[in-house]
């Protein structure tokens, strides 16, 4: 301490040990300083002054609320998730920045088109049909079931016996009870089919794929279950569908609950189930289409409307939850019409011109907006 | 005491920063919640643009969860941040201008600080005009003292870590730091004479 002796005001400001005292005193510091001072009561006026000023001399820094904090926390852990569970969905950071190099999405462009192609390729080479893969027990306890197999390559539709179709594409094979017995309508899968289910609420309807348990009231949507991929998608086109993997510890409460659990899907959201890694990701179909009646479909012509408004016709037109700031939306006005576009491309032109993004989080969109300042 | 909390704090960062690279989502989530404020605040130094410093914190960490594997597990954890976070954003600054689009001030060029003085903790006008002296020449440094009087005297950090942190040897620090000081108390006597001298004659 005895280097202090000859300390000037300005040699206190600048000194680590003597601000750490100030302000962030300990009883250690405290001792040694007090100590010091009664020592050395000439230096005291000046370790006062010095104190004045550390005090005084505030740092701004810009202010950010914890609310907000964990809010970009969870949409980053959202899009490391997303990015890692299903890569063509990458953070619209690297979106944005591609859109600066034409050249980079035409080269994507290609890199698509030659990797579908190799799929294509390899899934037509499998034709014979490999072995049906739903859950063997559920399959022996159910003998007697009827087998339908779609070998051509147009689609075939089935009629079940309570009026529900299914339409099963090419080399898709479904088993399924003649007649319905008790609470449950219950049909194996294997391939891509689409089921137009006919409302009965007191027998849900089931569908086992791949380990994926469908389990619905009254509703269409589509289910891809290939034997060669572990992957199940459902895509739900009209009504509520719940879907568990059949690993669910509460499977048997699941099923036989009146109500749908598990994961609901929503008109236009869809469901990749892997089986391997037993992790299920709600995002949105391709081209969702509108769900309302033909005769409620809006105009979509905006004339200085909300932004918000807007998101919520279209949210409501197709049936999907749009999540906006309000407070930052609120004074951005959009005057467009918006009527032959898909949803995308809607949503596209209406954040352009707001100047926000959007993302698809858990079968949401979510707008990301800094606000209009003009 | 201070000390030991620091390195409290220190111990806590590592062992999150260690489940993190074995691929512990909570940990991540942690860590980013942790940091975020410190990495704001010196993040808004480089540019006025917040919603670009958020940005480039996010990406700061998606690179950081990409690249778990190659981390250095001894890292100390708040530099690190800090030495990266500072690199991406110059980075992005310049191919930003590159680009051609963004503002014209590089992001390389400033640091901003900005202080208020409380004048509640002041009892002499002395130590008030003092104190306006002191916080004028503050702003007056140029650009990499004012961030090396930041990152020692705001954020407590050694001259390793800051020289880590400025991506300079840590000798360069000690000289950018002496510098600084010394304009500091130069000009803050000078200017204080002045004033007492006039004072005197008044």
């Amino acid at each position: 301490m005895d280097r202090y002796q000859n300390f000037t005001v300005e040699d206190f400001v600048w000194d680590s040990f003597f601000r750490q005292w100030v302000l962030s005193p300990t009883s250690e510091t405290d001792k040694i300083w007090q100590e010091w001072l009664e020592k050395n009561p000439e230096s005291r006026l000046k370790t006062e002054q010095a104190e004045g000023i550390v005090r005084a001399l505030r740092l701004n820094e810009p202010q950010i609320s914890d609310p907000e904090i964990t809010r970009i926390v969870k949409e980053t852990m959202g899009r490391i998730e997303t990015a890692e569970k299903y890569p063509s969905f990458e953070e619209p950071a690297t979106q944005r920045k591609v859109h600066h190099f034409p050249w980079l999405r035409a080269a994507a462009s290609i890199a698509f088109l030659l990797i579908s192609a190799w799929i294509i390729y390899s899934l037509s080479n499998k034709k014979a049909a490999p072995e049906i893969a739903v859950n063997a027990p559920i399959i022996a306890r159910q003998a007697g079931l009827i087998e339908k197999l779609n070998a051509s390559q147009k689609p075939m539709t089935v009629v079940l016996e309570d009026g529900s179709k299914i339409t099963l594409a090419a080399n898709g094979r479904i088993r399924y009870a003649n007649k319905f017995v008790a609470a449950k309508r219950e049909v194996y899968l294997e391939g891509e089919a689409f089921f137009d289910i006919a409302k009965d609420p007191e027998r849900p309807f089931f569908v086992y794929s791949n380990g994926l348990i469908t389990k619905v009231l009254g509703t269409s949507f589509t289910i891809k279950a290939y034997g060669n991929s572990n992957e199940v998608t459902v895509e739900v086109k009209t009504g509520r569908v719940s879907v568990f993997p059949e690993s669910d510890p509460a499977l048997n409460q699941k099923t036989s609950s009146p109500e749908l659990q598990g994961v609901v899907l929503r008109p236009n959201q869809k469901i990749i189930y892997s089986r391997e890694e037993v992790r299920m990701v709600k995002t949105l179909v391709e081209k969702p289409e509108m769900v309302v009646a033909k005769a409620e479909i809006p105009q979509f012509e905006f004339e200085d409307t909300p932004a918000s408004e807007v998101f919520d016709t279209v949210g409501k037109a197709y049936g999907i939850e749009i999540l906006y700031d309000e407070e930052l939306l609120k004074d951005c006005p959009l005057t467009a019409t918006l009527e032959n576009q898909t949803l995308h491309e809607k949503l596209f032109i209406i954040c352009k011109a707001v100047e926000s993004d959007y993302e698809i989080l858990d079968g949401q969109i979510v707008i990301h907006s800094k606000g209009c300042k003009n | 005491m201070k000390l030991h909390s620091q390195s409290q704090e220190n111990s806590d960062d590592k062992i999150i920063w260690q489940q993190f690279l074995s691929g512990d989502v909570a940990a991540f989530e942690k860590l980013m919640s942790i940091h975020f404020r410190t990495l704001f605040h010196y993040g808004c130094k480089f540019s006025k643009d917040q919603e670009f410093v958020k940005d480039s914190i996010q990406d700061l960490f998606m690179h950081l969860w990409e690249k778990r594997n190659r981390l250095n597990a001894e890292a100390v954890v708040k530099p690190y941040l800090l030495a990266s976070l500072r690199r991406l954003m110059h980075r992005s600054a310049s191919s930003k201008s590159w680009v051609g689009e963004g503002q014209p001030e590089n992001a390389a060029e400033v640091f901003d600080l900005e202080f208020s003085v409380e004048e509640q903790y002041i009892d002499t006008e002395s130590t008030l005009v003092r104190t306006r002296q002191l916080e004028k020449l503050l702003l007056e440094l140029p650009k990499r003292q004012k961030e090396v009087i930041y990152l020692k005297f705001f954020q407590e950090l050694t001259r390793e870590q800051i020289s880590e942190i400025m991506a300079v040897s840590p000798q360069t620090v000690s000289n950018l730091l002496q510098i600084a000081i010394k304009q500091l108390k130069k000009h803050w006597k000078a200017e204080f004479l002045t004033f007492f001298v006039i004072h005197l004659f008044i």
